[in-house]
């Protein structure tokens, strides 16, 4: 009965999701509309200029001799069946484009998840069990540093660190291009490039949710339930996992769900300093060329993502805390 | 009589030559990949609808032109054993190889070379357009002859025909559908040294030997990838660690260049850049007041101390430009220095030419302000136009400085007009037909079309000047004109020459002959191999 109520709440939420993706697309193509100069000037600058000729024949190659509102007809359209539309500039579809990034992004993305996720709940979790003593004070120095310190200044101390002065892993890319390696041997090498990156983008958040993990420790520890468990005689150890842990943990998730879209943000530049062939750095290249479509492309794709990933997260409520219902 | 320019039975030599001079022959034994850093990752891998630097950079392995060039700037043969000009310069007549093999094994004909120059780069190509604007048709009367039928002379086309700038496409592969959305954009098939085989984008371009290439014994190297790496100081990372072999372009900051310099693995070259000629530029907008008075634009040009940029901008890497035409020029007589701008008192004369011009030092110290639009390329665009500000100040000219993205920028500098003056580096290219017409001609005018003439000045002398220019077979007469030219534009001064940018190149020294034409990096590798 549960599972399948569970089934048509999800359902229900993908389809309400449908208007507001929607919505995103047609207010991001009206905002771009708003930059000025366009993708036919910059691949002529590219070139190092170009007879007018050219130019006049890329605009109409693009569509942009037509009036906003036709061309954003045809760009719905497309959409409602998939075509995401080509990008001149790479010259390729739009959605092979994407498909191509998303897993490397996906891979980096999921990896900082679980590790700053993993490491940022047991050190908030042992800080609040160390509370005020000079164990929690480290823990809490340390995550206020990671906190405050720039993605790229992390990034490029450790690539000094561990790649060139101690030469443990490679500087930058996804795997290595000299020996192109197959099979395990490859799984290997990209878990050996993925490293740094994953390490460097992993300790703003897991600073984050070490603070976060801690506070709400705290804050539960000192509620009447506690109080009730203690006198029906469980121990502290038990009190810790099965109620205080699990309450504590809510707000993380919470914040963990909103957090996916910024982790896209830092993305671009951990994924720019490591050369990590995922999605923010094609974003990235696409805002300054004004290649539109792509960068519509890569909109719809990342708002898709963060829809689904907030489900999820409303989702995990659910299994952690049985009192939220779903509906 | 005809003129008649055989190169075949030079070719073998000059070959040899280019080998032997570099290194003993046995020293060159096969295999090995080089890693090169290619910075921005190129859009898309179809050199004939697009110019920009990155595609090159990759496609040059690919396609063989019909010739290629030697660092004199003569013309060696590719694709092309030989050919042949007329007196009148109207008929070019290319005898081809005929060995010569596409990699998808289909063998190259002079049908490819009339579909290559008919059908894409004289319609689609951002130069060709206006190279092959007098090209009227490709005869061909066998498969290894290709006649060029020009409507009037153009000796600068000659300089076209490498396999960077007028890349040899395969007709049975781009000669159906539409060529500017072909699906072979991103797959490249030409006749070149290295085949194409994978594109991971974001990561790299992975191209392997081509093992039928018509040159014997060549390539050496097994295997060639193109990495793109975003970050500025990764890629000096990958340099310093050995994981990447080969990077130009301003690839790597010139800061971090003196730093890899010092290693012993790296080396440091300047040459490579000789059919290219960048030149650092200041350009003025000559219809706005109070730059479309000429002293003050030659007071602005007396005005910048030029070794002051090189030395502190540019880390050394350049000289100071004495003119239009690039001193890469000097060898065909093209080359002259125009009117003395590093003159040793050039402060003093800057103040006399601006109180000449009616603008008086007023109270605050100031004649007039100025906005100047800097370039979008990168930091050292910045800090030049803070040396610009600096020097205009000296002689009392306020200059307020404006950054805007690269869109927005040629926007307003090629397209509004919007601007005072702002900075640029145009190439000279492989002759001032493509490089430097542009910069003055009144048909070069136009809105909406980036690097050309943007300050908008033109004489009809200048004009006149550069179409006999155009059409003129006799060097001795081409060079006199563009002496005259560089006259008469350095006077009127609508552009500032700052420097000739010499872009260092980082070679890894596990290699070697790998810059070895004057294309540099646009080059095939054939040659290079490893140690």
């Amino acid at each position: 009965m549960r599972g399948t109520a569970l089934l048509f709440y999800i359902l229900r939420r993908l389809l309400q999701t449908v208007p507001v993706v929607l919505g995103v697309v047609v207010l991001n193509f009206l905002l771009l509309q708003l930059a000025p100069g366009d993708l036919a000037t910059v691949l002529a600058g590219e070139a190092g200029g170009a007879p007018k000729e050219y130019i006049d024949l890329l605009r109409q190659r693009f569509g942009q001799d037509q009036p906003v509102i036709v061309q954003l007809y045809r760009y719905m359209a497309g959409l409602l069946t998939l075509d995401l539309g080509y990008s001149f500039r790479q010259s390729a579809p739009v959605l092979q484009l994407l498909l191509d990034r998303l897993w490397p992004t996906l891979l980096l993305m999921g990896t900082t998840f679980l590790l700053s996720l993993g490491f940022g709940v047991t050190m908030g979790l042992l800080a609040a069990l160390w509370v005020r003593t000079w164990k929690d004070h480290i823990v809490s120095v340390v995550a206020i540093i990671f906190y405050a310190t720039p993605l790229f200044w992390v990034g490029l101390m450790l690539i000094l660190l561990f790649s060139i002065k101690l030469g443990w892993f490679p500087t930058s890319g996804m795997e290595d291009v000299v020996a192109f390696n197959e099979g395990w041997d490859r799984v290997v090498d990209i878990a050996h490039h993925l490293v740094l990156p994953s390490i460097t983008l992993s300790l703003f958040y897991l600073a984050l949710y070490a603070r976060l993990m801690r506070a709400s420790m705290l804050e539960q520890r000192g509620l009447d339930y506690v109080t009730t468990a203690r006198a029906k005689g469980l121990s502290e150890r038990q009190i810790t996992i099965r109620h205080v842990l699990r309450n504590a943990l809510l707000p993380v998730v919470t914040m963990a769900g909103v957090q996916v879209g910024s982790l896209l943000g830092g993305s671009v530049i951990v994924e720019s300093v490591f050369a990590w062939p995922g999605l923010g750095q094609l974003a990235y290249q696409s805002l300054f060329a004004r290649d539109f479509n792509l960068l519509l492309g890569i909109f719809f794709l990342s708002s898709c993502l963060v829809v689904i990933v907030n489900l999820i997260v409303d989702v995990v409520y659910v299994l952690l805390d049985p009192r939220i219902r779903i509906g | 009589m005809l003129i008649i320019r055989r190169l075949a039975a030079v070719s073998a030599g000059l070959l040899a030559a280019a080998v032997l001079a570099s290194a003993p022959a046995s020293a060159q034994k096969p295999g090995g990949t080089l890693v090169q850093i290619t910075q921005p990752e190129p859009p898309n891998l179809a050199p004939y609808i697009s110019t920009s630097g990155p595609i090159g950079q990759v496609t040059a392995k690919v396609f063989d032109g019909l010739l290629e060039y030697g660092f004199d700037l003569k013309p060696v043969p590719s694709l092309a054993e030989s050919f042949e000009v007329t007196p009148d310069g109207k008929t070019i007549t290319f005898k081809l190889r005929q060995n010569a093999k596409f990699h998808d094994g289909k063998p190259f004909t002079s049908a490819d070379v009339r579909f290559t120059f008919m059908d894409v780069l004289k319609k689609v190509h951002p130069r060709g357009i206006a190279t092959f604007r007098e090209l009227t048709a490709v005869e061909t009367p066998d498969p290894y002859t290709a006649i060029f039928k020009l409507e009037k002379a153009a000796p600068y086309m000659l300089m076209a025909f490498s396999g960077y700038e007028s890349p040899v496409l395969p007709q049975h592969v781009y000669g159906s559908g539409d060529i500017k959305t072909h699906a072979n954009a991103n797959i490249p098939v030409g006749t070149g040294p290295f085949r194409f085989v994978e594109w991971r984008r974001g990561e790299f371009v992975r191209l392997d030997k081509n093992k039928d290439y018509w040159r014997a014994g060549l390539p050496y190297l097994d295997r060639i990838v193109v990495r793109f790496i975003g970050d500025s100081s990764t890629r000096t990372a990958a340099l310093e660690k050995g994981e990447a072999h080969v990077a130009g372009f301003g690839a790597i900051p010139y800061n971090d260049v003196k730093k890899l310099a010092a290693l012993p693995s790296v080396e440091v070259t300047t040459k490579g850049y000789e059919m290219v000629s960048p030149i650092v530029e200041l350009l003025l907008n000559t219809k706005h007041a109070p730059l479309d008075n000429q002293k003050v634009r030659q007071a602005l040009a007396y005005a910048i101390d030029r070794q002051f940029v090189i030395d502190n901008v540019w880390f050394g890497y350049g000289k100071p430009a004495a003119g239009p035409i690039s001193s890469n020029f000097a060898p065909s007589g093209m080359f002259e220095a125009g009117k003395d701008y590093n003159a040793a008192d050039r402060v003093a004369r800057a103040n006399a030419l601006l109180d000449e011009a009616g603008f008086p030092k007023k109270a605050d110290g100031f004649r007039f302000e100025l906005v100047h639009d800097l370039t979008p390329y990168g930091e050292e665009w910045q800090r030049f136009g803070e040396a610009v500000q600096q020097q205009l100040a000296q002689v009392g000219v306020k200059v307020t400085l404006r950054y805007e993205d690269v869109a927005k920028w040629l926007k307003r500098v090629y397209t509004d007009y919007d601007y005072d003056i702002s900075s640029n580096f145009l190439y000279n290219l492989a002759d001032p037909v493509l490089g430097v017409h542009r910069s003055f001609h009144s048909d070069r005018i136009r809105p909406g079309t980036v690097f050309v003439n943007g300050a908008r000045w033109s004489s009809p002398e200048t004009d006149k000047i550069m179409d006999q220019a155009t059409v003129e077979p006799d060097p001795a007469k081409r060079g006199a004109l563009y002496r005259e030219l560089i006259k008469q534009t350095s006077e009127a001064s609508p552009v500032i020459y700052v420097l000739e940018l010499q872009f260092p190149t980082l070679v890894n020294k596990q290699f070697k002959n790998v810059i070895t034409s004057p294309l540099g990096i646009y080059g095939n590798y054939a040659t290079a191999y490893r140690e």
